[in-house]
């Protein structure tokens, strides 16, 4: 039996995770700082550093606690390395060092997004290979073909902000609170989704990438117009980003035919509204829809386990040298998307 | 006694394995801001992986970042070994190995290089060892005019000096195996950071 202990720490989460190979998860311990963030209407990278440093160490005692395991029983130590805010990465990956050199067991630095790419299969046992991926969170919107671990095509990306941004930002816009995901989430179910009238950047266009600057604008606008209540602007948002997310995905599974599956995952994917639409769309395809739990949405460290304990049967581990990462694509070898230099 | 000191505060990556006063090994590298990949492959250079009785660790004033390398890199060892983490103050640490030297004054004061274009200052006398101020966060005039001594000495020491025009700045980094200064109760604090400054943030209005 493979056992991975898991960190994550790139953003306002710190989390540990002791996960095997037969998708068993044995703890998992999270500790949000929401509430640290909150007065600032996002989150501050060094109140985030902050933080993690003071937990991570902590969270990691109580899920070996929580498990009854001691920590020489692992068969590697998975940690973050990026992409991410660069302070929060590093506290992650210097512990999985410092944990891998003090029990001789090997490291393996997992990129995030691989984290998310990944989680569908923790929860899903019938997910294989290659699969189309929708990577939808607060600092991505990629499409990705997923051939397997380590192995991904980017059909598409967010020549601006990604779709976890925008709901960060009408959220901020119309003041529903911070994080601004679930707060839209809940106002739009009291709107009328077809009130406002907002713009679908890039709907119908031959470009495959997403955009959801303009989008963003014309929430500001519609807000400032001072004629619509605050849950009809949230829920036509949200159907302008559901509409943009299920063309963009529509035209990436027409030229996939090879994808066995779709699949949606980051926090954006605990978005209830964009898990239904890409639902319909996978029966109209006729292939298998799959998401993982809203728990595994959201970062967490059961899916850098996770990613740790399938590059780990793959062989692909790291050395204690390896680099902290602010940016790391999934496909290195991706096109360059205009004006997506910083996200993609 | 064994006891690996971490040092990662400043733009030196340093790390020691001492038997209690004794320096077993001493490594120590001006990395500038690689200490998050530089830190444990040089500590698993030392004698057995550099496995010791007690950690200790710098926990600033200095670099937010590499602080918290450090810290992490302690906090973790020290649970996977069970053995206690202490943390030690950089400007105590500077000013302790200076007044053990021979010749030296009776009192140092000690400034690194903070943000902002501040440094962090705090005065220290020697015999016995303790601190003569508290620490700061100043602009390098007002750190000029917050202090007295002669012998001034940290990556801050030469722009603190610049500014007061008197007494003498010298320029170093803090290096892990000097813990052998200090005496032991300034290697037992809390290991946790020492910011010396808030985040740089601002509540919306």
């Amino acid at each position: 039996m493979t056992l991975i202990l898991g960190l994550e720490s790139s953003c306002d989460e710190t989390a540990a995770a002791l996960v095997t190979g037969e998708r068993r998860i044995l703890a998992h311990r999270l500790a949000g700082q929401e509430a640290a963030h909150r007065p600032f209407g996002g989150v501050v990278p060094e109140i985030a550093a902050r933080a993690h440093v003071e937990m991570l160490t902590p969270l990691v005692a109580a899920a070996l606690d929580d498990a009854g395991i001691a920590l020489d029983a692992v068969d590697a130590i998975a940690a973050t390395a990026g992409p991410g805010l660069i302070g929060g990465v590093m506290v992650g990956l210097v512990t999985g060092k410092a944990l891998a050199l003090a029990t001789g067991k090997p490291l393996v630095a997992v990129n995030h997004l691989e984290g998310h790419a990944l989680s569908p299969r923790l929860a899903d046992p019938e997910l294989g290979f290659p699969y189309m991926l929708l990577l939808v969170s607060g600092g991505h919107c990629q499409l990705l073909f997923v051939e397997g671990v380590g192995r991904y095509r980017r059909l598409a990306t967010t020549i601006d902000d990604a779709a976890g941004e925008a709901f960060d930002k009408t959220a901020k816009l119309l003041g529903l609170g911070f994080p601004g995901g679930p707060a839209v989430e809940q106002a739009a179910r009291a709107g009328d989704p077809r009130a406002v009238p907002l713009p679908r950047p890039l709907i119908g266009s031959q470009e495959p990438h997403f955009s959801f600057a303009g989008l963003k604008s014309a929430v500001l606008r519609a807000r400032d117009a001072g004629l619509h209540r605050a849950e009809d602007i949230a829920a036509s948002f949200q159907q302008a980003v559901v509409d943009c997310l299920i063309d963009r995905t529509r035209r990436a599974l027409a030229v996939s035919p090879r994808a066995t599956a779709l699949v949606v995952a980051g926090g954006v994917a605990a978005n209830g509204a964009v898990r239904s639409a890409l639902q319909r769309l996978a029966q109209e395809r006729d292939i298998p829809f799959s998401a993982p739990p809203l728990w595994l949405c959201t970062d967490n460290a059961a899916m850098i386990a996770w990613a740790g304990c399938e590059r780990y049967r793959e062989g692909l581990i790291d050395t204690l040298d390896a680099p902290a990462r602010a940016r790391w694509p999934l496909d290195p070898t991706a096109e360059k998307a205009r004006g997506a230099g910083v996200k993609a | 006694m064994r006891t690996l000191a971490i040092e990662t505060a400043t733009a030196a990556c340093s790390v020691a394995l001492l038997d209690d006063d004794r320096v077993l090994a001493d490594l120590h590298e001006v990395v500038g801001r690689g200490h998050a990949e530089r830190l444990v492959p040089m500590i698993s250079e030392l004698p057995d992986g550099g496995r010791a009785d007690r950690i200790v660790v710098d926990c600033g004033p200095g670099s937010f970042t590499g602080v918290r390398v450090g810290l992490a890199a302690a906090r973790a060892l020290g649970l996977a070994w069970g053995v206690p983490v202490h943390g030690y103050s950089s400007l105590a640490l500077l000013a302790a190995a200076a007044l053990d030297e021979a010749g030296a004054p009776d009192r140092v004061a000690a400034a690194l290089i903070g943000g902002h274009g501040e440094l962090f200052v705090q005065s220290f006398a020697a015999s016995p060892f303790r601190p003569a101020g508290n620490l700061a966060s100043l602009k390098p005039e007002e750190a000029a005019a917050a202090t007295s001594e002669a012998l001034v000495i940290g990556s801050g020491a030469q722009s603190l000096i610049d500014a007061r025009r008197t007494g003498g700045a010298r320029d170093i980094l803090p290096r892990a195996s000097d813990v052998r200064h200090l005496p032991a109760e300034f290697a037992a604090l809390a290991a946790t950071p020492i910011y010396g400054r808030a985040p740089d943030a601002r509540p919306q209005a």
